[in-house]
């Protein structure tokens, strides 16, 4: 199986305090802004390293990642990281972040999975800055490609992928045929949530995030291709569709009230918060 | 049973800065053998280090500490979870950082290893010591073995399929080493029946490896008295087989473990050897009596390592100081007391504790930097060695010197830091909901073994300060001086370098006195002394190196704004250093007078006059 993941930095959640809108409120200040790779996105790619493998130690490689990632030289950092963690090659489309809009990634990806031919696309469901959800539907809606959000369980079968979807009354589940785009949500990393065709009956990861890049990996990542692409020669002409008004940072939290029973509590709830 | 949970952290943002801004690691990396090493490798080192030091061995910290370790028939339990995370710990690779590649590893630069112990040794010092010891076992017999020896145990014990400890102590045998009566009796066949009590041995035994591979100092027959008469043994918990797998017992038995104040998850084992007279060793290498010369080999590292331990914790509780400090609300701020209505306000606001917390920030970063220092010498060393051999000897003298202050200064620095983090907290830090009355425990053997602290200041004055006709010594006051030369002026920092060129005369001037007992035969007064003076130089290094730090900072923090984060973290480097010559560095003076008026009641005053009990 070959399987493309689409990776996207974002600003360190945990310093967000360094997250900076300029007066004009027309952009937001990406200076010394730390980075990460998207967390969902990390899922997608542990996800893929499930899929093509059978568990067991030593693991053996049954299929390809891609990992893919739109952006300036400096994320080739992060790009090294997905294939230290165990991605097999790597693809940076080069533009810088203010150049990008939803429609236009999913373009690109787009012209990308023509090229690259895999069975299936992996993402995370959703960006921790953007929070946009949009990326994954659009890539499947270009490609005419079927289509399962949210994934918190993969299971592979003949020719498709039988795909549990939290929502919120519960599970849905979807079988989709390859190839296909699926996003996955955080519970996609539990020990036994993804089982390849080659998985062990009863068998589960003996952790439930993203996997350590070991020490030997580290070292051979350097080694692994890494091809940069120019986002024009992909999408040659696109504009952006969705034009950013204004930033606002949001406002800052009152400072709570205490109240002397629950008798208050809910009367406030009902009049002054109208929660209920 | 405590629930796993992690709450070790560290600040990764000091480390690049120690490593790449302050000590330059990215021009080590150009020099063989680190080729293979860019600053893209060492930063995603560091970070799944400390990934697995938050998710792996951190949460076990207090689970080890609450269970210990136990013997159940002849065999040591380990707290729950340890074997899960040994199992982890080597799948990830990170324990063959500076193993040789022939056996797996990675060649790494030793500091790049030394910053990676600070964050496993800092998330669970009783977890690292098994694999820390393994990795002193494997390297002796790396070193010194016969070829045959290091394909047999080499690659077992460098990849955590096997442990390793090393055994010196015995109960008349502790500081005086060679005074060990562990005997060694040769066999036809050339291997030796070995027999004897060891004591304290750290992981002597535990249920995380099939197999744990003792390295034994004992005596042959005939042998000298004395250090000198000591071989060193290889003698496994289980014997090895032709094919290499590990066989039966070898009548090596745990006859206890210690209970302890800290470390509680490491087990300190006594181990009884040949008691049924079955216990099989072999030579290390292939001359006996060779012992103490090859132990002393491996000692730099140890000492270092013993140095990072206390780094390791002391960086663990001043984070969680500040952690707590940032939190906790007590009292109204200062000038605003007699109000009752005032607002209380988050501790750190107070100067009490403003003035813990920056103790503990400039020492912890000071101890990083002599270490990180001490290392940085290591590599070069190695490095320069067969291409420049005078640039190698400096730096090779350097580490020599540095040792003792690494050992020492860091492990006593690491029981004061975590007993301020104590009082920061006030009443809970003196609970065990609060990590850092562990850190206290945890932190005290640090002075104690691998060389007590009275035997590095010994070390320090009476053997390296004079080592190489004290051309060592020599060239550190020089490097110090020519930073005083170079930094006098220096437009923030002025002042505080005065009071550094102070310190650098009076530990100059403590040098000479010392020197001159040495020649004069008044070595009665040395031990006198000899710590206070370890400690007067190891302050005059570490406010050296703070401000060297200190003038990068301020460089690099020209042209950032407030609000950026790196303006902060390069003004706290200033600040660190302010605070250690302003408040740390005179009393390197103070020290000077007080070892030239040469008191000597300690050895004036009779024994029966130190109390009528
Ligand atoms: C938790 C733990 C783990 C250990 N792990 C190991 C291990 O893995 N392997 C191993 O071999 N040993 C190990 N040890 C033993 C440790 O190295 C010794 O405890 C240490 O060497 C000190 O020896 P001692 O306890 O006999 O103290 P002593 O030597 O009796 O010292 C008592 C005091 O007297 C001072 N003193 C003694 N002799 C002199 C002297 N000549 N001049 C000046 N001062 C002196 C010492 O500095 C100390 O303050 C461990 C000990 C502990 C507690
Ligand atoms: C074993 C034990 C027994 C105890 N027994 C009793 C008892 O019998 N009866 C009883 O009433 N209490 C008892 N206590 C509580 C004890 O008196 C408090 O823990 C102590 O007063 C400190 O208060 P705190 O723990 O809230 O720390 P905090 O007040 O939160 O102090 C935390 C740190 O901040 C500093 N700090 C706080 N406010 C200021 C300020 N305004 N200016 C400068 N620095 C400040 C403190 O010096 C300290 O370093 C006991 C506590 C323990 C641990």
């Amino acid at each position: 199986m070959k399987i493309l993941v689409a990776l996207k930095r974002v600003a360190d959640p945990a310093n967000h305090n360094k997250v900076k809108i300029p007066a004009a409120g027309d952009k937001i200040d990406t200076a010394g802004l730390e980075w990460q790779i998207n967390p969902f996105d990390l899922y997608a790619l542990e996800t893929a390293l499930r899929l093509t493998e059978d568990g067991k130690a030593p693991k053996t490689r049954l299929g390809e990642v891609v990992a893919v990632t739109l952006g300036p030289a400096e994320t080739e950092t992060n790009l090294r990281s997905a294939l230290a963690t165990g991605a097999d090659r790597a693809i940076r489309v080069d533009t810088t972040d203010d150049a990008l809009d939803g429609r236009l990634v999913a373009a690109a990806l787009q012209k990308l999975v023509e090229e690259e031919k895999p069975d299936l696309v992996l993402m995370g469901k959703q960006v921790v800055d953007g929070e946009n959800n949009y990326v994954g539907q659009a890539l499947a809606e270009l490609l005419d490609w079927p289509m399962a959000t949210f994934a918190a369980t993969i299971k592979e079968e003949a020719g498709g992928l039988l795909v549990g979807r939290e929502v919120d009354g519960g599970v849905s589940t979807l079988r989709v045929k390859f190839p296909a785009v699926v996003t996955v949500d955080l519970r996609i990393v539990a020990p036994d949530s993804v089982r390849s065709s080659k998985t062990a009956e009863g068998f589960k990861y003996p952790y439930e995030e993203v996997r350590f890049a070991p020490l030997p990996a580290i070292m051979q990542a350097k080694k692994k291709p890494l091809a940069v692409k120019k986002l024009a020669d992909l999408v040659g002409g696109a504009t952006l569709s969705s034009k950013y008004v204004k930033f606002e940072a949001p406002p800052a939290r009152k400072a709570g009230v205490k109240v002397k029973d629950v008798q208050e509590l809910v009367q406030k709830l009902a009049t002054e918060a109208k929660a209920i | 049973m405590s629930l796993p949970q992690n709450r070790y952290k560290a600040d990764l943002r000091e480390l690049e800065f120690v490593l790449f801004e302050q000590f330059g690691l990215g021009q080590l990396l150009q020099r063989e053998p680190y080729q293979d090493w860019g600053e893209e490798e060492v930063k995603l080192t560091l970070s799944e280090v400390y990934r697995l030091a938050t998710e792996v061995t951190g949460p076990l910290n207090a689970v080890g500490d609450r269970e210990g370790c136990r013997v159940e028939g002849g065999q040591v339990v380990t707290p729950s979870g340890f074997r899960d995370a040994w199992k982890k710990v080597y799948e990830s690779g990170f324990k063959s950082l500076i193993v040789p590649p022939e056996f797996g590893g990675q060649s790494a630069p030793r500091v790049l290893s030394a910053i990676a112990t600070e964050l496993t040794s800092g998330s669970n010092t009783a977890f690292d010591m098994y694999p820390g010891l393994t990795i002193g076992a494997a390297d002796l017999i790396e070193a010194f073995g016969t070829p045959e020896q290091r394909e047999r145990y080499c690659h077992k014990m460098f990849s955590g399929e096997w442990a390793g400890t090393m055994c010196l102590t015995e109960p008349q045998a502790g500081s005086d080493v060679g005074a060990a009566t562990s005997f060694a009796k040769k066999n036809a066949d050339g291997t030796y029946s070995i027999s004897g009590t060891k004591i304290f041995i750290s992981g002597g035994d535990q249920d995380l490896t099939e197999n744990i591979v003792h390295m034994v100092l004992a005596r042959t027959e005939g042998a000298p008295k004395g250090t000198k008469g000591l071989s060193l043994f290889i003698v496994p918990k289980r014997r090895v087989a032709a094919d290499g797998s590990s066989g039966e017992l070898n009548d090596v038995k745990c006859l206890s473990v210690e209970h302890k104040m800290g470390i509680k998850g490491s087990s300190t084992a006594l181990l009884q050897f040949g008691d049924d007279g079955q216990c099989l060793g072999e030579l290390c290498g292939t001359a006996e009596q060779q012992g103490i010369k090859q132990m002393f080999k491996m000692m730099n590292y140890a000492r270092i390592g013993v140095g990072l331990q206390g780094l390791g914790i002391a960086s663990a509780a001043y984070l969680s100081a500040l952690e707590y400090a940032r939190e906790r609300k007590q009292g109204a701020n200062a000038a605003a007391w007699k109000d009752p209505d005032a607002p209380r306000v988050a501790i750190i606001e107070h100067a009490n504790v403003r003035r813990m917390l920056l103790w503990m920030k400039a020492h912890v970063e000071g101890v990083r930097a002599l270490i990180v220092k001490g290392a940085m010498h290591l590599d070069h060393a190695m490095a320069l060695a067969g291409k420049d051999d005078q640039a190698a000897l400096y730096h090779q003298g350097q580490v020599e010197l540095l040792t003792p202050l690494i050992k020492s200064y860091s492990s006593d620095t690491a029981f004061r830091v975590a007993e301020l983090a104590i009082q920061v907290h006030g009443g809970v830090g003196y609970t065990m909901d609060y990590p850092v009355e562990q850190h206290a425990r945890d932190a005290k053997i640090f002075s104690i073994y691998e060389g007590t602290n009275g035997i590095q200041a010994l070390d320090l004055v009476a053997r390296k300060l004079g080592q190489a006709g004290g051309m060592n010594t020599q060239r550190f006051l020089g490097d110090v001086a020519a930073f005083i030369e170079k930094n006098r002026d220096h437009a923030v920092l002025g002042p505080s370098v005065a009071n550094l060129a102070a310190a650098h005369e009076a530990v100059a001037g403590s040098v000479m006195q010392l020197l001159g007992w040495s020649q004069s035969g008044e070595l009665a007064r040395i031990p006198l002394v000899a710590n206070r003076f370890l400690t007067m130089m190891s302050e005059l290094t570490v406010g050296w190196l703070l401000l060297d730090a200190a003038v990068i900072a301020l460089e690099k923090q020209q042209g950032l704004t407030k609000d950026d984060r790196d303006w902060a973290f390069y003004e706290g480097k200033r600040h660190a250093a302010v605070f250690f010559a302003q408040q740390v560095l005179p009393s390197v003076v103070g020290s000077a007078k007080m070892l030239s008026a040469g008191d000597t009641s300690p050895l004036d005053i009779p024994d029966a006059a130190f109390a009528t009990v």
